[in-house]
């Protein structure tokens, strides 16, 4: 279930009435582009040709009242961009106002990294699953630098602000999965801020809500985490900072510094994270991992440890990727 | 001499100084030569050249920065440099590219040596405050340059809050301040084309009678000394914010971090028409010259300019649809950008109104000018694409906003400034360059911009953010077009630097006037004498005096 | 303004020029254009300041009484009284009074040092009361309302800059004294004193804009 990745794409999908309107708009605007610059073009080729220094051409001014021609090519061009003006401006205002009956979803940016919560509870970290034929309202707000999140296929973005919220809202009609963006710069992994938003049919996102999907993604979500916490920047083969592997840890003994043997069970992961020095320094590494006390919110240090417990194989995926 | 009189500025003027030009024979190039005479001189002519190489200079650090920006996104994962890397080179790739290159380009180097000639004056009313200006400049440029070796600023060239005050961890403060220096010497440049304007026109030279690019200088030098002062305010919080964390923009202690973006665009909106203005004057220049025809619509295209640079203070807003700025100033800012779009449409108009039944030459000057015109004028509208609210709701900080100001930035300044450049070499230097190659190139830039910028359009259209190290695969194929265009671009840059300096020893000796231009710069020789003028120039009866004139020009002159 | 001048007073043009009149026009324009963009610098520093006022009017007011207001309308008035000797110095020197034109610059520049010395002396007091929020070893006054802290570095910002201006402006003129108190000065610079005068002036607005937006308002 990834974006299609067809090589060259000419036209993004549209899967809202607001998101068709869009691109009608951007259609009749081009149309309208054309007429005020092919004129241009043109006239500018064939006079580039017809008087050429040489040529036979008819030099004789031609008489016309300069005034009237500068007013009417000043004005024209000026009303007829006016209907995009406000065709533009209504369709914006109509897709900033809300119904009160939307589901509201918490969109939350960090440094580099989407949260969102549903109404009952569950929460994914970048990606985010919704059912269509249903408004949706995410009211977003940012804990650090200001993002922005984008969804290209409903045509839609908005800025994430630290201090206020901001929505966005919306009613799909065509399930699929799509790309989800933050679109503000915001630092080092701004282009990977990101994932897939998926749009189900609503007895699906029901199945998904209390099923498989919220589970699965815990893990998934755990793995961003991991990500978006840098521990793969140290943990992970190629990093430049000298730690162990992560792989495979959890439940294997693990030899400190101090010549003490301990399980890696999930107690001890959790001390780790939050305090890694002290007595906890493995053997035969400097003490270099910063705590994580306080800056790792215990919901998400949950998923954290669930992640390192299913955590087998060498990282993949596009963080990896991003950072060879 | 003791000319103590308490004249008043109407009074008779004295005839030119005779000690001062005549008998002397030698051009300013050669004036002089120690090192000295260069980098202590007040000639407004040297200072011009000053600034032509160290903003030469800028350009070449601005596009290698670019070139590394289009290596990366050959491949959508970032396998070539870190997110790190590709961040600092887009941000070193704007800054100086905005800030060291097009904002001083044609101002500083043409419009230094151009407008005391096309006025008929001997030098701007402050030659030292001029050659401070570039000191300052350089000046500016140092901090940026230091913060570049230091490790480089990953911020973006909007050093957006906070992001620049308390999370970024590389050299911002340098880069600030680099900046902020800097805009002292718009300031003063500005400030000394605005009193020259008004006050060092040669008898008889009336405001109607000056070149629109006059006009269009005086234009931007009004934005110079009304905008730059607000993000010189700006800079300084941001600079105080990091450096001992005031609180003005950050929200937990009731500062506002949206505030940074409404004092920086305040200025950086009317920046652009600084950008775009003094090129639009070199094509109303270059545009007559090469059709032999009086400039069509002349006090249209000239009210335009001032036009420009009073709407464009009130359209900020428009980078800033999607902040959570409230539906009104949206609105309000939509309507306006729409506004805007008027007068440019004047000055398109007009220029293609000249070149009908006109007598025309395409040589390289023109052949750049014309592909201004249509760049410019593809640029324009899509910028009225991002006006519209609906439409800039999908666009916005996506690669069709940068599609949109690389055609008016680079399709539209630069071209002016590379026809402009072609255009006065002569004057500049006394040598002509070599026309087979001059067309050459700019046929070439044309094509390979084309390339470069075009799928960035259909890019942003189909949801590629700007700013990104990486990328969804199915965009890679129009982003390596995008690259190859860009080493198509590259090679029609570096052409022109190479036969320009070879002309500058090989080239043919230019006449005072190659073009069979009007305009008092061409009526002196070139380059021209230390003083500008051997006799007091002969001011024409009208503007643009061409051998074809359209009706209206009889009409209004007699 | 330059109506009335004695005999031998006056500027000598320099080479570019083609008439005195045009010199000084030029002059005129270019230190007025110059005290624009200063104005406008200023005031986009006033406007965030008036902005915080609005926004949270119980910090700023608390952090606003902390303020030496008596320091802040004396200095009010020993710069409008250096404005007023700066005239005078104007006046002298289109007479041609040299001497006198000379004391009255001396005098101006002792004003603009005399607030300074207060403005110091303020500065050390708000130190005392902890009311240097940007400084990480001294503890903030009014930490509960953290808006008062961006208010009274907003202030900090305003009058250091301010400060910073008239210390320009106090060396500048010093500097100039010291050459007008040459023979033949006045013949052949008089329009300097003008337009310096023009920028002193200036200063002084600044700060009279600044002592109610500051100082009073909030009150
Ligand atoms: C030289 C530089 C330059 C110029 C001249 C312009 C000119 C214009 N710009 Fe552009 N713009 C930039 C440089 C420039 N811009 C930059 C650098 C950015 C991005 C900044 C960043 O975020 O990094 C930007 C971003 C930008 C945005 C924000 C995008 C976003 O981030 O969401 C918007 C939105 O309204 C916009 C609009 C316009 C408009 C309406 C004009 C108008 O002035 C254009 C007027 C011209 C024409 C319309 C064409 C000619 C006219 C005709 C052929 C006649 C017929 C037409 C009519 C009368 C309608 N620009
Ligand atoms: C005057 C202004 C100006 C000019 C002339 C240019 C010129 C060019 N710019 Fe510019 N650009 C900006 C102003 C300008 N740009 C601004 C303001 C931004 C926004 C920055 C930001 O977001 O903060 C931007 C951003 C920007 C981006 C978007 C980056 C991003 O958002 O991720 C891209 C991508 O293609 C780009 C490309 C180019 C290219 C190919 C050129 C070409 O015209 C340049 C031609 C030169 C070359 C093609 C390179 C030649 C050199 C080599 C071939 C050597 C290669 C060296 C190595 C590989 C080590 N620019
Ligand atoms: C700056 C580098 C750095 C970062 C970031 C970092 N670590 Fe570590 N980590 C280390 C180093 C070095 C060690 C080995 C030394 C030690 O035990 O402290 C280590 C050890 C560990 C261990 C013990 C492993 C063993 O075999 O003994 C665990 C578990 C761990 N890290 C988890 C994490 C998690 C989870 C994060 C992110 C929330 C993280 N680390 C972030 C550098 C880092
Ligand atoms: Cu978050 Cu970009
Ligand atoms: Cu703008």
């Amino acid at each position: 279930m990834t974006p299609n990745h067809a090589a060259l794409e000419l036209w993004p999908p549209a899967i809202s009435a607001t998101a068709s309107e869009t691109d009608l708009l951007i259609l009749a605007f081009t149309v309208l582009t054309l007429l005020l610059t092919v004129p241009v073009f043109v006239a500018i080729t064939y006079f580039a040709l017809r008087y050429r220094e040489g040529s036979e051409a008819d030099r004789h001014p031609s008489g016309i009242r300069s005034n009237l021609i500068e007013i009417s090519w000043m004005l024209i061009p000026f009303l007829l961009t006016l209907i995009f003006f406000v065709w533009g401006a209504r369709l914006f205002i109509a897709s900033k106002n809300a119904p009160p009956d939307a589901m509201v979803i918490e969109a939350i940016g960090r440094q580099w990294m989407w949260k969102f919560q549903h109404p009952t509870g569950q929460a994914e970290i970048n990606d985010l699953h919704l059912p269509i034929g249903q408004p949706i309202r995410l009211r977003i707000i940012s804990q650090d630098v200001i993002h922005a999140l984008y969804l290209p296929a409903l045509r839609l973005q908005v800025a994430a602000l630290p201090d206020r919220y901001t929505d966005l809202w919306f009613k799909a009609d065509k399930i699929g999965t799509y790309h989800l963006h933050c679109s503000e710069y915001c630092g080092t992994d701004h282009s990977v801020m990101g994932g897939q938003v998926t749009f189900m049919n609503p007895g699906d996102y029901q199945e998904w809500l209390t099923h498989a999907g919220a589970q699965q993604s815990k893990v998934a979500a755990g793995r961003t985490l991991y990500e978006a916490y840098g521990c793969a920047g140290c943990h992970d083969p190629g990093a430049t900072v000298k730690a162990p592997s992560l792989v495979g840890l959890y439940g294997s003994p693990v030899k400190l510094a101090d010549g003490r043997t301990v399980t890696a069970d999930e107690t001890w992961l959790r001390e780790k994270i939050l305090n890694p020095n002290g007595d906890r320094l493995a053997e035969g590494y400097k003490q270099v991992m910063p705590s994580f006390a306080g800056r790792i919110p215990e919901d998400e240090l949950g998923r954290l440890i669930d992640f390192l417990k299913s955590y087998t194989a060498p990282a993949s995926g596009k963080a990896a990727q991003a950072n060879p | 001499m003791s000319a103590t009189g308490s004249v008043g500025g109407t009074a008779r003027r004295e005839p030119h100084a005779p000690e001062a030009t005549l008998g002397r024979k030698a051009d300013y190039l050669h004036a002089d030569s120690t090192l000295r005479s260069w980098f202590l001189t007040t000639d407004h002519k040297r200072i011009a050249i000053l600034y032509l190489t160290s903003i030469t200079g800028f350009f070449v650090i601005g596009a290698v920065a670019a070139g590394v920006v289009r290596l990366a996104l050959i491949v959508p994962n970032g396998a070539i440099m870190t997110n790190d890397t590709y961040n600092k080179a887009f941000t070193i790739h704007g800054v100086v590219m905005v800030w060291f290159f097009l904002i001083p380009s044609i101002p500083a180097t043409f419009g230094n040596f151009l407008i005391p000639l096309m006025i008929g004056a001997k030098d701007l009313a402050f030659p030292k405050l001029n050659l401070t200006s570039w000191y300052v400049f350089m000046a500016g440029a140092f901090f940026t340059l230091v913060s570049l070796v230091l490790g480089g600023v990953d911020t973006g060239w909007t050093f957006y809050a906070p992001l620049s005050t308390a999370f970024s961890n590389t050299w911002v403060l340098p880069a600030l301040i680099g900046v902020t220096i800097v805009g002292f010497s718009s300031i003063l440049t500005g400030l000394n084309f605005v009193v020259t304007i008004h006050t060092m026109r040669a008898p008889g030279m009336t405001w109607f009678k000056l070149p629109i690019f006059v006009w269009a200088h005086y234009a931007t030098s009004l934005i110079f000394l009304l905008a730059t002062p607000v993000i010189t305010t700006a800079l300084i919080l941001l600079i105080m914010e990091r450096g001992f964390h005031i609180g003005v923009f950050d929200p937990a202690y009731g500062g506002d971090p949206v505030l940074f973006q409404h004092l920086f665009w305040f200025y950086s909106h009317p920046a652009v028409y600084i950008m775009v203005l003094p090129g639009m004057g070199v094509i109303s220049e270059i545009v007559p010259a090469f059709a032999q025809k009086k400039l069509f619509g002349y006090r249209f295209v000239a009210y335009a300019s001032i036009g420009l640079a009073s709407v464009t203070f009130f359209v900020w807003g428009h980078h800033m649809f999607v902040n959570g700025q409230s539906d009104l100033a949206s609105l309000v800012f939509s309507a306006l950008s729409f506004a805007v779009a008027v007068p440019s449409a004047v000055k398109v108009y007009n220029w293609t109104a000249t070149i009908h039944k006109g007598s025309l030459r395409l040589d390289t000057p023109m052949l750049y000018a014309m592909g201004y015109i249509g760049l410019f004028v593809l640029g324009g509208l899509t910028g009225l694409y991002l006006a519209t609210l609906a439409i800039n709701q999908h666009i916005h900080a996506t690669y069709f906003v940068v599609a949109h100001f690389h055609y008016i930035m680079v399709g539209g300044t630069v071209l002016a400034f590379l026809g402009g450049l072609h255009f006065w070499w002569p004057k500049f230097t006394g040598r002509m360059y070599s026309e087979p190659w001059g067309r050459v190139s700019a046929v070439l830039i044309f094509l390979g911009f084309n390339v470069t910028f075009f799928p960035q359009f259909i890019l942003g259209y189909l949801g590629m953010p700007r700013r990104y190290a990486t990328y969804p695969v199915e965009f890679q194929l129009l982003n390596v077009l995008s690259s190859a265009g860009a080493t198509i671009l590259a090679a029609g840059y570096i052409f022109p630097m190479l036969y320009l300096v070879y002309s500058l020893w090989f080239g043919r000796k230019a006449p005072a006037n190659p073009w069979n231009a009007k305009g008092l710069e061409w009526e002196t020789a070139s380059p021209p004498p230390k003083h500008n003028f051997h006799s007091p120039p002969e001011v024409p009866r009208i503007p643009y005096d061409y051998p074809i004139q359209a009706q209206e020009a009889r009409d209004q002159h007699g | 303004m330059s109506e009335g001048l004695a005999e031998g007073v006056g500027v000598s043009r320099a080479g570019h020029f083609e008439t005195v009149g045009q010199q000084r026009a030029a002059a005129t324009l270019g230190i007025w254009a110059w005290l624009i963009t200063e104005l406008l610098l200023f005031s986009a520093l006033f406007l965030v300041a008036l902005i915080t006022r609005i926004q949270h009017p119980e910090a700023t007011v608390a952090a606003a009484k902390h303020l030496k207001f008596w320091i802040g309308a004396v200095n009010t008035v020993v710069l409008i009284c250096s404005s007023l000797t700066m005239s005078m110095a104007i006046e002298f020197s289109r007479i041609g009074w040299q001497r006198a034109m000379v004391r009255a610059m001396l005098a101006t520049a002792a004003l603009g040092s005399l607030f300074l010395v207060l403005k110091g002396y303020e500065y050390y007091a708000d130190w005392d009361e902890h009311m240097m929020p940007f400084l990480s070893n001294r503890p903030f006054a009014l930490a509960e309302t953290p808006p008062a802290r961006l208010f009274v570095n907003l202030y900090y910002v305003a009058t250091i800059l301010h400060a910073l201006h008239l210390f320009t402006g106090i060396a500048l003129l010093l500097g100039m004294t010291w050459m007008a108190a040459k023979a033949g000065f006045l013949s052949r610079h008089q329009n300097w004193i003008e337009v310096y005068g023009l920028y002193w002036h200036f200063i002084d607005l600044v700060w009279i804009l600044a002592f109610p937006i500051l100082y009073v308002v909030n009150r």
